[in-house]
């Protein structure tokens, strides 16, 4: 196929405005897919994306399209994932594109994330086209939608389309409009190979799959590659596209979108973002962009029954052949025995890796609250990353702490500002600016913890404002913070697990709700048991859970021994499932729900 | 030979009741006592031990029998299995089902202990437990047994009522105190979903008190019997001297018995056998000369060791230390939390213990 009639886009949307039916559509339109074998929303593989309605993994299709006078086009739609956990991989797939569709829903209007992207693709000088999809419903409004894009983007209003992905109506004429505004892509097929990775799969039997765009040069079945961050090489098995199934053909050039196998087992050789070019003949510069993904939330993960500790680490090895920015490292609590420090993008990435743990590999965890990574400047001049609040040093040694920050954008109606303005205060916030957008919208603009987010944050933005704030961020770095270590004392000892570092203002009134919180989780005992949160030895909340005082079977009847010895033994079968933390029998629940404190406060 | 016979029928079913009772006719509660029969009969071939030394017969209601009825079950059995010295024999009677005669005639037939279901002497809190019986009923049941001449009167009462009953349990004793039973014995309510109760206490419409209250009311319901002169001997059981139900001490020292009738257990060489609870299974398989048992487990080795701290444990005896070797730890956190005494080579559960019972013995049995 000639260059100039390869159109390389993708489409940018938020959560639910219909990205997905648009792409399935567009295969059927094509007839890529035969209408009778469309699966609904045919880009999203995995099931845990289909179910909830996200992508997770980008999927890149071709489709070769007939204008009616006789042209054939071929496009290569380029998804992206939806959520800003991964938007580094939103802006490698942008990279890869010359142009995108930017999608509304008309009964939604603009949401932030789809300003930030929007934004990003600006940057990446992609074309954009401004389309408002959901026309046919009747909460539609159109017009306010369309202004709102047209002022996001410096366009007429006139130049925004209408379309509805459900009932079909203007796609093809927005097919068409791909093909008239998206440039061709450029590029030069006799110089060095120049691929970008902007993401990759996991095959069980061929190992890693990287989706490539070839910006310049080409490569063919035998090639001999060099990915230039990792440093690996291979010889190249299997050139392809996708179609949107795997279809292998000889050579992908300059300009096209594809896929290549190379017999390379691990996803940590092939990273996203990276740079492909030839082993015998390498271009000079990799592409711009290469970051590596740093997660910024950890939790800690441990298997409820202990003996599963050796499946916990061969399913966190499988997951991590396909998800790259998954880290992890053994770690042993006090209270929860052998596990997982496990690093995660953000806290849906945190969400769908424990799903995929419990669903796919049928693994029973104790996942303890998330917790962000905390820069720790030592009074003997070193830097120190601390992972796990149990693992601050001593404060005597620190000079000062440091806490990853987000630059945080929330779009809201005005009649919602204060409840957000409240919340972001109540939240740490720096408040930055406000701005107006054409009269139904705010953008407010804050520095925020991200600490802060990641315990409820969203939920609470939701709550305040009806659920019409939307939120995006993106991590800016790390700022020095009061903070303090608070330990949570059961019986007057110390319980790793349930450490946190919290602003030192704010150690006395979260030492409260945590210690009451922790008062409700943990059964009564034999005995009176404090529960103290303190900051090292200054005891900031106290409450005592009351020994209990009644556990008996009353009636013997009968001589019915057998039914009474069956109790108790299931009674001591259940304490086995307790964890011990010392003399304190406390349950799983507790070490999951103790930090999570919040949601049911805001009843709003 | 210890003997327990069930006699599973009521006059009505009580609110709280999770037993093997039901309420039926002449007809069904002939046709059972036939089978009953029966089976004192093929196990009385059978048996090589021969000579009780106790009866207990419950319920149900076994009152009702008639005393006369009672007697001749009692003739019944003492015929096919003979006696040593003069048993203990025991009858559960509900009031309102037994008169002056009835006590008089059972007694007559060798019943020589009566335990009277008395459960609460408040009027309100026994029609909403669904007793059939008001407290001036209980009262009279008690002085007639006593007037009879039944040598040990025992009396059961309630703790832990729901909190709508408004119940005091404290001048329920009191006014049981007066009647000087020989023997008290103190259950606190338990319900399932499988009585009426139960759901509506699951359904929220009934509240029972919290396990605070309990003990605390427990704590002095005990208080008040041991200044009143009586023993507290097990858990739920308060005596005067010498009145110790000696056929319920049997069950705690795992001593052998025989029960008979739909749902009895036995105990029996080192196996626990369980008869069938369905009064038609029960007839059946009798009138096919079949055993009526459904269950038998043999209790040795880790089980047989749990039975015996289990039971030992709700008794004011005790168990002897030795068999708790190699948990002195435990023995030692417990007595600190004042939970058990540990004194003259045997452990005990304390007062405030009692009420930890179950807690207590699985500390003590856990891994």
């Amino acid at each position: 196929m000639e260059r100039d009639r390869i159109r390389n886009f993708c489409i940018i949307a938020h959560i639910d405005h219909g990205k997905s039916t648009l792409a399935d559509r567009f295969l059927e339109i094509t007839d890529t897919v035969p209408r009778q074998k469309m699966a609904d929303q045919y880009l999203d593989r995995m099931d845990l994306e289909r179910e909830r309605g996200i992508t997770i993994k980008a999927q890149a299709v071709r489709m070769d399209y007939r204008l009616p006078g006789g042209e054939t086009y071929r496009l290569n739609l380029i998804d992206t994932p939806g959520h800003v956990d991964f938007s580094y991989e939103v802006s490698r797939s942008l990279a890869a594109c010359e142009g995108a569709v930017l999608l509304v829903d008309a009964s939604q209007g603009v949401e932030a994330q789809t300003v930030g992207n929007a934004y990003l693709a600006v940057e990446a000088g992609l074309s954009i086209i401004p389309v408002v999809n959901k026309i046919d419903l009747p909460a539609a409004d159109f017009e306010g939608t369309a202004m709102e894009l047209a002022d996001l983007l410096g366009v007429d209003t006139t130049e925004v389309m209408g379309v509805s992905a459900k009932t079909g109506e203007g796609v093809e004429a927005l097919l068409r409009k791909v093909i008239a505004t998206v440039p061709p892509p450029g590029g030069d097929s006799r110089l060095p190979l120049r691929a970008l990775v902007f993401d990759s799969s996991y095959d069980v039997y061929r190992g890693v799959v990287a989706f490539i765009r070839v910006v310049e040069g080409r490569v063919s079945r035998g090639s001999r590659v060099r990915f230039m961050a990792t440093g690996a090489e291979a010889e190249v098995d299997e050139v392809g596209y996708f179609s949107p199934d795997m279809i292998s053909c000889q050579t992908l050039e300059a300009g096209e979108v594809g896929y290549i196998i190379t017999g390379i087992k691990e996803v940590s050789q092939i990273k996203v973002g990276d740079t492909v070019t030839g082993r015998d003949r390498p271009a000079l510069e990799p592409l711009p962009g290469y970051k590596e993904p740093k997660p910024v939330v950890f939790a800690g993960i441990f298997p409820v029954d202990s003996d599963d500790f050796q499946d916990l680490e061969d399913a966190l090895g499988k997951l991590r052949l396909n998800d790259a920015s998954l880290t992890y490292t053994r770690e042993n609590s006090k209270a929860l025995g052998f596990g997982f420090r496990c690093g995660f993008l953000g806290l849906l990435h945190m969400e769908i890796v424990q799903e995929r743990l419990e669903r796919e590999y049928g693994l029973d965890l104790v996942v303890t609250a998330p917790n962000v990574v905390y820069e720790v400047l030592l009074r003997n001049g070193e830097t120190v990353y601390v992972h796990n609040p149990s693992d601050m040093p001593d404060m005597g040694t620190v000079r000062e702490v440091r806490e990853p920050y987000v630059q945080l954008t929330v779009l809201v109606p005005p009649d919602h500002v204060g409840g957000v303005l409240e919340l972001l205060k109540e939240r740490r916030g720096i408040f930055q600016d406000m701005v107006y957008l054409s009269g139904r919208r705010v953008e407010v603009r804050c520095r925020l913890p991200l600490a802060e987010m990641v315990m409820d944050f969203y939920d609470l933005l939701k709550s305040r404002s009806r659920g019409y704030a939307s939120l995006d961020y993106e991590h800016i770095g790390f700022l020095p913070g009061d903070l303090v270590k608070l330990d949570i004392l059961i019986n007057g000892e110390p319980v790793d697990a349930f450490s946190s570092i919290v602003e030192r203002s704010r150690a006395h009134e979260y030492g409260k709700r945590i210690t009451r919180r922790l008062r409700e989780l943990i059964p009564r005992q034999l005995f009176d048991v404090p529960v103290q949160a303190a900051v090292g030895s200054r005891v900031v909340a106290r409450e005592t859970i009351k020994a209990r005082r009644k556990d008996v079977l009353a009636k013997c009847y009968g001589g019915d021994v057998t039914r009474k010895r069956k109790l108790l033994e299931k009674q001591k079968e259940g304490k086995k499932r307790m964890k011990m933390v010392g003399k304190v029998e406390i349950p799983q629940e507790a070490f999951i729900n103790a930090l999570r404190i919040g949601r049911e406060e805001d009843g709003r | 030979m210890r003997l327990y016979l069930h006699w599973p029928f009521c006059r009505s079913r009580c609110h709280y009741c999770d037993f093997v009772t039901r309420v039926a006719g002449a007809g069904v509660q002939r046709s059972y006592l036939r089978a009953l029969l029966r089976e004192m009969e093929m196990r009385a071939c059978q048996s090589s031990k021969r000579g009780l030394r106790s009866v207990y017969l419950g319920g149900g209601t076994p009152s009702t029998l008639s005393g006369e009825e009672v007697g001749e079950l009692l003739r019944r059995a003492c015929g096919l299995f003979g006696r040593v010295g003069e048993p203990e024999v025991s009858v559960e009677v509900n009031p309102g089902t037994w008169e002056c005669r009835d006590f008089l005639l059972a007694g007559k037939a060798g019943v020589n202990r009566v335990s009277i279901g008395i459960q609460s002497m408040d009027d309100t809190c026994l029609r909403l437990l669904g007793r059939s019986h008001d407290a001036g009923r209980g009262e009279r049941a008690v002085r007639d047994a006593v007037r009879a001449g039944i040598p040990s009167v025992s009396v059961d009462l309630l703790c832990g009522l729901p909190v709508e009953f408004g119940h005091r349990p404290r001048l329920d004793l009191e006014r049981v105190l007066e009647l000087e039973p020989h023997h008290v014995s103190i259950y606190t309510l338990t319900l399932s979903a499988r009585n009426r109760m139960g759901r509506a206490v699951a359904a929220g419409e009934l509240h029972l008190p919290d396990e605070d209250r309990v003990a605390e009311c427990y704590l002095q319901l005990s208080e008040m019997l041991r200044v009143a002169g009586y023993q507290h001997y097990e858990i739920s059981n308060f005596c005067k001297p010498g009145h110790a139900c000696r056929h319920n001490q049997a069950y705690w020292r795992r001593e052998e018995y025989l029960g008979l009738g739909a749902g009895a257990h036995s105990f029996l060489s080192g196996r626990r056998y369980r008869n069938t609870e369905s009064l038609l299974i029960y007839r059946r398989r009798l009138e096919d000369g079949r055993w009526p048992a459904v269950e038998m487990e043999p209790v040795e080795g880790e089980s047989e060791y749990f039975e015996r701290v289990m039971l030992g444990m709700r008794t004011a005896r005790g168990i002897p230390r030795r068999l708790l070797r190699g948990k002195e730890d435990r023995l030692r956190e417990l007595q600190a939390h004042g939970l058990i005494a540990d004194e003259g080579g045997r452990v005990r559960l304390t007062e405030p213990g009692m009420l930890l019972c179950n807690a207590v013995i699985v500390e003590l049995l856990g891994a």
